[in-house]
């Protein structure tokens, strides 16, 4: 052994050379005090999450109220983990419009992998930026329609406008390009 | 053998039949040429421009789907050429089809849909407004929406071609061309669903599961259709503990594809929210109250051990629905003759396919079919005798057509309906020689018809120099009478003589024969007649009874009845019983059991003290006068295993939730005798339990253990005992004639009976109801079943009485005007409609909804077979009410598509 080596095994040279960047922030931060704090305070600090954060999913509506969704199950197609339950049925007194009667989610299953969101011809579906959803109950991470709406609402305040179609008869729903409104931050 | 030519597909060789399609021979070496219009079944109309493929030597491209093979032919299908031009039609199809696949339910199943996914085209060159049309329904079981539409026109053709109905039209031109029907009224057709199942696209779809499922979530379960005795394969679409909807694939089964009302919308009774789910037991109270299954099986076992030994084995009498499966038949008549020890059992078969059954088995030796369908359909005279087949066995009926349409066979038809040109087809439209024969009056024309035999000097030559003694004491005896009465007398012998001029020949016979008095005399007559001619024996002729129900015929050789053992076998033949009892490993019963008539009558003197009744409801099955309900009260015990809480169920002292054939696994038989597997599709409802589970643990708590493991088990077992269910094949083998059995009745058999069946039988009692009264099967319901089915009810909710037009008139009568009806036994009041096929005199009423008339059928039990008959009548008809205000409730709206 040389030397240099036993200098090194005293001095615990490894150890400060591993906690270089620890060092550093620590005299700037306590020493020094040149440096900003990045640990947040959570609960009572939160961060800026980026636009492509994935949330809990939102069911959305247009700016008439009327809610987007179409019931075509795609999105219970498209889930890799089951988590989406869709019983589709026809508006009642208007044969031709087929919507989600009832609409399940099983966050407790989720993956926040956004595939349905993907899968959703009509941009019904979103990601928000909620994420504090930790419950006592696990039955309580069932969401219905209700529920899911309501994510929608208070997440996305601005709804996409609902076209004026040549014929009610054909169109009465955007066709999804990804034009999802801006999230509230 | 065929004449093969070779032709070349993408430069793989084939050799096919001489006028092959090019799109049939590509298919065969995995070539799929996309295509809208085409269908196997249909004529080829080329009218979607979808198949062009490219052929050398042809300047143009040819659409594969009319152009016939031819030798040296090469066909290229993926040249870029070809792929342009089915991108081109693509796009000009697309112009107009709107992109709502999200909320269609052919989304995921969809022609349109895979092709524009094989060709991506992205954009479309067209910029005009699509074409709109108002969402639209034909009924309320059946939605258009012809913005889908893509004008292939396989529905209109479907509906003329297959079901020769002609419901449906194309109207306009061009890109406006829209499937229409027939204006002023809504769609009143005959209900197939074969619309809803060709279209290739989501134009035209079945409103009853009408936005409820995506094909990929549906679990398909293979089965076979629990209505008529057709014996149809169907394929079962379940989505979680729901049948959404039924399907049937073309290539498939004996009914390739085809499906009536019944089949493809008379599902929804299987969930049903009146099924029964716990066994019920009537308590102290009076009332029924759900126990567990725990609490009734001991119990009840043992009931049933102390009336045993209190009054002896033959005092517990047992019946069972021949809706059943083959297994369920089976371990029922083992049931009652080992662990009871009693020969009283019968089946529904009682109701009238036994009149047939012993018919076949006295003369030819075997209770089946000699014919298949294939034999119907190759035939080139059809004779068809009572047997309504186009509301009664739809899928035969399709094959008649098939026949009669497209082979050019000659229809001869003694039946009750008259020609009429009407919204549903008629079969009787299409027969070359009609004689109507008014209800009851079946068995004359029978009589008539061998008559005319020997007047029309049609006796085989041979047979006569063989049995010269039958033929001639059949001529004297038959001769001896006069034709019948009111029938067409030279019509009756042009038929008999068509017939007999015939190469292959099939007689069809029905309900309207076999549950008519004289309905056993008739059908040994009408082998008589096959006997005289010298057909009987030769290849493609033969005697093909048609069943209501759809196992009569298993469940008479599962020997469901009193008269016979499995196989069937009488219960008196020594060698047949040895070989059962080797199997069962213990002698049956050597007692003559009582049949269904004999059993109530007995119930009623008090000798007969429990009966376990299968499915079946004796109490609405048999009129009023039958008295089967003050009968099975008087019952120390009386158990039903059902579907649901009927009359009889009502009056048991323990009701056992039974499983429907959507939740078993077993066979059934249909009429022709061939053996079909039941797949269940959805888990038991509630606590319900498969018949033959029930009965296997009944035996075990009366101490006789019957115990299977599953209903293969028992099919195994039958296999051992009963020829015939060795080998379930493809197609069924018909059964041949045994010679012997036919020398037999030619020396001896044919005597016993002769005068009785060759008299002229009782004349129509001179009263004063001049109506003669038909209750039969229509094409929308079957039994009491069909009634429970929301689909169905939807098409005919309540019985009406169907008279002639002109009749109407005459009497002041418009459609939904009630009617009272009376006759000797009673009398019953309900609404009128009318139809021109119902000749005038006549008058008919659906058997489904026979509880409307109630008190007024009386029964007259066949003296032989004891068969009761009540189905046909005599009254008298008076106007009591006028539509608006007396007509029934309009049925409940499908409420958001459910």
């Amino acid at each position: 052994m040389s030397v240099a080596d036993l200098v090194k095994t005293f001095t615990f040279y490894e150890i400060l050379v591993g906690m270089k960047a620890t060092i550093t922030v620590f005299i700037q931060r306590i020493i020094l005090r040149n440096r900003k704090a990045i640990t947040l305070q959570y609960p009572h600090e939160k961060r800026d999450l980026p636009g492509s954060y994935r949330g809990m999913i939102a069911l959305l509506k247009y700016d008439d109220g009327v809610e987007k969704c179409v019931g075509c199950d795609l999105c219970e197609a498209a889930c890799p983990s089951r988590v989406i339950t869709v019983i589709s049925a026809e508006v009642e007194g208007e044969p031709a419009k087929r919507y989600a009667k009832e609409y399940y989610m099983d966050m407790t299953r989720c993956l926040f992998c956004g595939l349905c969101v993907d899968a959703c011809p009509v941009d019904a579906l979103a990601m928000t930026k909620e994420y504090e959803w930790a419950r006592y109950n696990k039955r309580d991470l069932r969401l219905d329609k209700p529920q899911l709406l309501a994510l929608g609402d208070r997440n996305f305040p601005v709804r996409e406008k609902k076209l004026e179609f040549q014929h009610p008869n054909v169109a009465y729903f955007n066709i999804g390009h990804k034009n999802l409104p801006h999230k509230a931050s | 053998m065929a004449e093969m030519v070779t032709i070349l597909i993408d430069g793989k060789p084939i050799e096919v039949e001489k006028g092959t399609l090019v799109i049939e021979a590509a298919r065969r070496i995995g070539v799929m040429i996309p295509h809208f219009c085409y269908h196997p079944k249909l004529k080829p109309d080329a009218n979607c421009r979808m198949c062009l493929v490219e052929v050398e030597k042809m300047p143009k491209l040819q659409t594969s789907c009319s152009t016939v093979v031819a030798e040296g032919m090469v066909v290229r299908t993926n040249t870029p050429v070809v792929d342009e031009a089915h991108k081109s039609v693509l796009e000009f199809i697309l112009a107009n089809h709107p992109l709502d696949c999200p909320i269609c339910d052919q989304g995921g199943r969809c022609d349109l849909q895979d092709f524009s996914h094989r060709y991506t085209p992205t954009g479309s060159q067209f910029t005009d407004t699509k074409r709109v049309y108002e969402k639209g329904f034909f009924s309320p079981l059946i939605e258009k929406e012809m913005n889908r539409c893509v004008s292939c026109l396989r529905c209109v053709r479907y509906c003329d071609e297959i079901m020769d109905v002609k419901a449906l039209a194309n109207a306009a031109r061009s890109t406006m061309t829209e499937i229409v029907h027939f204006a002023g009224h809504p769609l009143d057709c005959e209900f197939c669903g074969g619309c809803v199942q060709i279209c290739p696209v989501g134009a035209i779809t079945s409103r009853l599961s009408m936005y409820e499922f995506r094909p990929w979530m549906m679990k398909r379960a293979d089965t076979t259709c629990g209505y008529c005795g057709d014996g149809c394969s169907l394929i079962l679409e379940t989505r979680g503990e729901k049948v959404i909807e039924v399907m049937s694939s073309h290539g498939n089964g004996r009914n390739n594809g085809d499906l009536c009302a019944k089949g493809f919308f008379g599902y929804q009774y299987v969930n049903h929210e009146d099924r029964l789910t716990t066994p019920l037991v009537r308590q102290a109270d009076g009332n029924l109250h759900p126990v567990t299954w725990d609490e009734v099986l001991p119990v009840l076992a043992e009931r049933l051990t102390q009336i045993k030994l209190a009054h002896g084995a033959d005092a517990i009498g047992g019946l069972i629905s021949a809706r059943c499966t083959n297994e369920d038949l089976y371990l029922f008549q083992k049931f009652m003759r080992l662990a009871i020890g009693s020969n009283h059992l019968d089946s529904t078969a009682r109701y009238g396919h036994v009149n047939a059954a012993r018919a076949l088995r006295r003369v030819q030796g075997t209770n089946r079919w000699t014919v298949s369908y294939e034999d119907i359909v190759q035939a080139d005279a059809l004779l068809l005798i009572g047997t309504q087949v186009t509301a009664a066995n739809p899928i035969v009926g399709l094959k008649v057509k098939e026949a009669v349409k497209k082979h050019g066979a000659t229809l001869l038809t003694l039946e009750t309906l008259v020609p009429s040109i009407e919204t549903t087809s008629n079969i009787t439209n299409l027969s070359a020689l009609h004689v109507a024969v008014p209800p009851g009056r079946h068995a004359a024309a029978v009589r008539g018809l061998v008559k005319a035999a020997f007047d029309e000097n049609l006796v085989d030559a041979a047979l006569s120099s063989r049995a010269g003694d039958y033929v001639s004491r059949i001529r004297a005896a038959a001769t001896a009478l006069p034709y019948p009465e009111g029938l067409d007398e030279a019509a009756l012998r042009a038929v008999a003589k068509a017939f007999a001029g015939a190469r292959r020949g099939v007689i069809l016979i029905g309900q309207d024969l076999l549950q008519a008095p004289g309905g056993h005399e008739s059908a040994v007559n009408l082998l008589d007649f096959l006997l005289l001619l010298g057909k009987l024996t030769q290849p493609g002729w033969g005697l093909a009874p048609l069943t209501e129900e759809n196992n009569e015929q298993g469940a008479v050789e599962m020997g469901a009845t009193a008269e016979y053992l499995p196989g069937p076998a009488d219960v008196g033949d020594a060698a047949a019983r040895t070989q059962i009892a080797g199997a069962w490993k213990d002698q049956p019963p050597a007692s003559q059991g009582m049949h269904l008539l004999e059993m109530l009558d007995a119930a009623r003197a008090g000798t007969l003290k429990a009966m376990l009744i299968v499915g079946e409801n004796p109490v609405r099955s048999l009129p009023l006068s039958a008295k089967a309900a003050s009968a099975l009260e008087k019952l120390d015990l009386l158990v039903v295993q059902e579907l649901f809480l009927t009359e009889t169920a009502k009056l048991a002292d323990v009701v056992l939730p039974a499983c429907s054939y959507a939740e078993k696994t077993g066979t059934f038989t249909n009429s022709e005798g061939f053996v079909q597997k039941v797949r269940p599709g959805l888990e038991p409802v509630g606590d319900s339990r498969p018949d033959w589970e029930i009965l296997s643990s009944l035996s075990v708590m009366m101490g006789y253990p019957l115990e299977y493991g599953d209903a293969k088990e028992i099919l195994k077992e039958i296999r051992a005992v009963i020829p015939g269910y060795r080998v379930l094949g493809a197609k069924p083998e018909p059964a041949q004639v045994a010679a012997k059995s036919v020398e037999q009745y030619l020396t001896r058999g044919f005597a016993e009976d002769l005068p009785a069946r060759y008299s002229a039988g009782a004349a129509p009692k001179a009263n004063s109801h001049r109506w003669a009264l038909a209750v039969g099967q229509t094409l929308f319901h079957s039994g009491a079943m069909s009634t429970k089915a929301q689909g169905l009810l939807e098409l005919q909710h309540e019985g009406k009485l169907i008279m002639n037009p002109a009749d109407a008139q005459r009497l002041g009568i418009a459609d939904g005007d009630r009617v009272r009806l009376t006759s000797t036994s009673g009398e019953a009041t309900v609404p009128v409609t009318m139809l021109g096929r119902i000749p005038e005199g006549t008058l008919f009423f659906p058997e489904s909804f026979r509880e409307a008339l109630a008190g007024l059928p009386s029964m007259t039990p066949d003296p032989v077979t004891g068969v009761p008959y009540c189905k046909q009548l005599r009254v008298s008809v008076d106007k009591v009410g006028t539509g608006g205000a007396s007509s029934g409730p309009p049925p409940a709206r499908i409420a958001g598509g459910k």
